[in-house]
């Protein structure tokens, strides 16, 4: 056990927006954690601070005891940490299995494969998705619901220590989500640290065990789904203050 | 690790690729392709069939090498580059100076030349490609044709003329054979190995990494993908053989001037031969350029007119508005270029002959 992210006085600001403001937090290894709060919160912002796509304008990230502040993206997910995109993003002229094969060639990624060979890593990756009948064919033609099952691939690729993921669910029908929740958990279950994000409350309050809520770039909640859900400031982030329709 | 394995494998299994290869569709046209060329010198020894017709052709395999490393750069690793001349002049010059002014005459010498030349041109995509590479799309374009115009005024300039020897630059340069058809061979193997390695490179994981970083930077990037320096490597290997197709294009002329060698025509001529063929195509890029070469230098400038009753038009000066408009057509309804749909058609056929 013990903290794999830490997450100190983290501040970013865009012009005269403050996206995020003053936010800490510790995620400890193998828990299970969502990152909530209303549409422009910040949440996507928090990520890409994490990962390195953004700088941060202050305070200080370490991961697994090294401090990852402002490094760059590449060389964070190669010290463990991969992460998806809220809009799907694929090498769309690759086939699914140059998609993750590609994953599969970063400093992680080579290590782990280095047994039986990048391609058979790359097809066990693509077979643990579910998309192992499509191998050959580029993402452009995918429906929705298969490009976020080929990130989830891409960022298994890179053998993660965690994960990342920014609203996964979003645009996807019923019976997709609980591929992907499988999926997510089957990757929990296997030990990677797993941090996702949502605005849609009900989908993330029966995953995950423990919710970070933020509000307009600010630290608002931390515990129990259902803790949160009660909190007063969440309700009010979520629906408004009581007193104005009153 | 796994590179040695994969090597080893293709390399144990040779025959058997080669010859899954050679009876593929694309496979046996290409050998067809390859054989046509190899036995054309002896078909006439007419004089001007061997000072005239032949040179083209070796002529077009030069630009075949440039055009298949513009396609490296931009159309495998998404680098847009509107400079290539850069590569191809600067070779070229160091080429020429290495054998007008340090004696490198005999042919191994001139064979070293040509290395020194295409190594000199891989040290100078060093020196601005870690500066250009930080611009992106457009901007890289812009940057990449702003550096060329940059090196043609340097070239051209009066009072560096002692150096580099100003707009006349260096002529009457030994040549590595007097004979056409020794030097169309010496081309069509050069261009054949080249295109080998070009394509090689491109179907490795190395060309998987360049691809996914055309595709989409950001997403290499969080695949764990140093892309800067994948980039760089693209931008080298490009600016390795551009550097070769420069230095023979120095020794085919005889002379090198910066117009001649640095003039942004000849990047737009290695872009425009590549878009013929079909961007990200490599083997496209040799039918473009052979295609561009052929019918530019020899139907239009050596046949010249057409006569329609009458009337006799010229047709040679009108050669560039010739082939802008063709590319404007083919931009627009043809952006995989010709050769790939053709391919396929003729594919369709082929099946259909077999029965299958």
């Amino acid at each position: 056990m013990g903290v794999i992210l830490e997450v100190k006085n983290l501040t970013k600001k865009f012009g005269g927006l403050t996206a995020v403001n003053d936010f800490s937090f510790e995620i400890m290894r193998g828990e299970f954690v969502g990152l909530i709060g209303p549409n422009g919160a910040g949440k996507t912002t928090v990520f890409n601070l994490i990962t390195g796509f953004e700088k941060p304008s202050s305070g200080t990230i370490r991961f697994d005891g090294i401090d990852i502040t402002g490094k760059r993206p590449y060389k964070i997910v190669n010290l463990g940490i991969a992460r998806t995109f809220q809009l799907v993003r694929s090498f769309k002229y690759l086939t699914l299995l140059d998609n993750i094969t590609v994953s599969c060639l970063s400093d992680r990624g080579r290590e782990v494969s280095k047994g039986v060979g990048v391609d058979e890593y790359a097809s066990t990756i693509l077979s643990s998705v579910g998309l192992v009948d499509k191998a050959r064919i580029p993402p452009i033609i995918l429906p929705h619901g298969d490009l976020r099952k080929l990130q989830i691939g891409k960022a298994i690729g890179t053998n993660p220590q965690m994960l990342l993921l920014d609203e996964p669910f979003s645009g996807l029908s019923f019976e997709e989500q609980l591929g992907i929740t499988d999926l997510i958990i089957k990757l929990h279950e296997d030990g990677v640290t797993v941090f996702i994000t949502g605005h849609v409350l009900r989908e993330l309050m029966t995953l995950v065990p423990r919710v970070i809520a933020m509000h307009q770039g600010k630290f608002i909640a931390d515990g129990p789904p259902q803790e949160v859900a009660n909190n007063k400031i969440v309700l009010e982030a979520y629906l408004g203050r009581g007193e104005r329709f009153a | 690790m796994f590179k040695k394995n994969l090597i080893q494998e293709k390399v144990t299994n040779f025959p058997s690729y080669l010859k899954s290869w050679a009876k593929s569709f694309t496979g046996g046209l290409t050998l067809f392709c390859l054989l046509i060329l190899g036995i054309l010198p002896f078909l006439s020894t007419n004089e001007k069939f061997l000072r005239v017709f032949l040179p083209n052709f070796t002529l077009a395999m030069i630009f075949a090498i440039f055009a298949a490393s513009w396609d490296l750069l931009t159309g495998i690793s998404g680098q847009i580059s509107f400079g290539h001349a850069i590569f191809f002049g600067i070779s070229g010059y160091i080429c020429a100076y290495l054998m007008k002014h340090q004696d490198f005459t005999t042919p191994p010498q001139i064979v070293l030349a040509i290395i020194i030349g295409a190594l000199g041109a891989v040290i100078f995509g060093l020196v601005i490609g870690i500066p250009c590479l930080r611009l992106k799309g457009p901007y890289l374009a812009l940057g990449t044709l702003a550096m060329s115009l940059i090196l043609l005024k340097v070239f051209l300039m009066g009072s560096l003329e002692p150096w580099l020897y100003g707009s006349e630059g260096i002529y009457a340069l030994p040549s590595l054979t007097k004979d056409p058809v020794k030097e169309y061979f010496i081309l069509f193997i050069s261009m054949i190995v080249s295109f080998i390695i070009i394509i090689q490179i491109s179907k490795s994981k190395f060309g998987t990494i360049l691809k996914s970083i055309r595709d989409d930077e950001t997403g290499a990037d969080a695949s764990g993908i140093n892309t800067t320096k994948y980039k760089v490597y693209a931008f080298l290997l490009s600016a390795l053989f551009a550097g070769i197709a420069g230095a023979f294009y120095a020794l085919f002329i005889g002379a090198v001037n910066p117009t001649g060698n640095f003039g942004t025509l000849n990047s737009f001529f290695a872009i425009l031969m590549a878009s013929l063929g079909g961007i990200a195509s490599i083997s496209g890029s040799a039918v473009g350029a052979f295609f561009f070469i052929l019918v530019g230098e020899y139907f239009l400038v050596e046949v010249g007119t057409i006569e329609i009753g009458n009337l006799v038009i010229e047709i040679a000066p009108y050669k560039f508005a010739i082939f802008a408009v063709i590319l404007m057509i083919i931009i627009r309804f043809a952006e995989r270029g010709v050769l790939r749909p053709i391919l396929e058609h003729l594919k369709d056929l082929w099946d259909l002959m077999l029965g299958r």
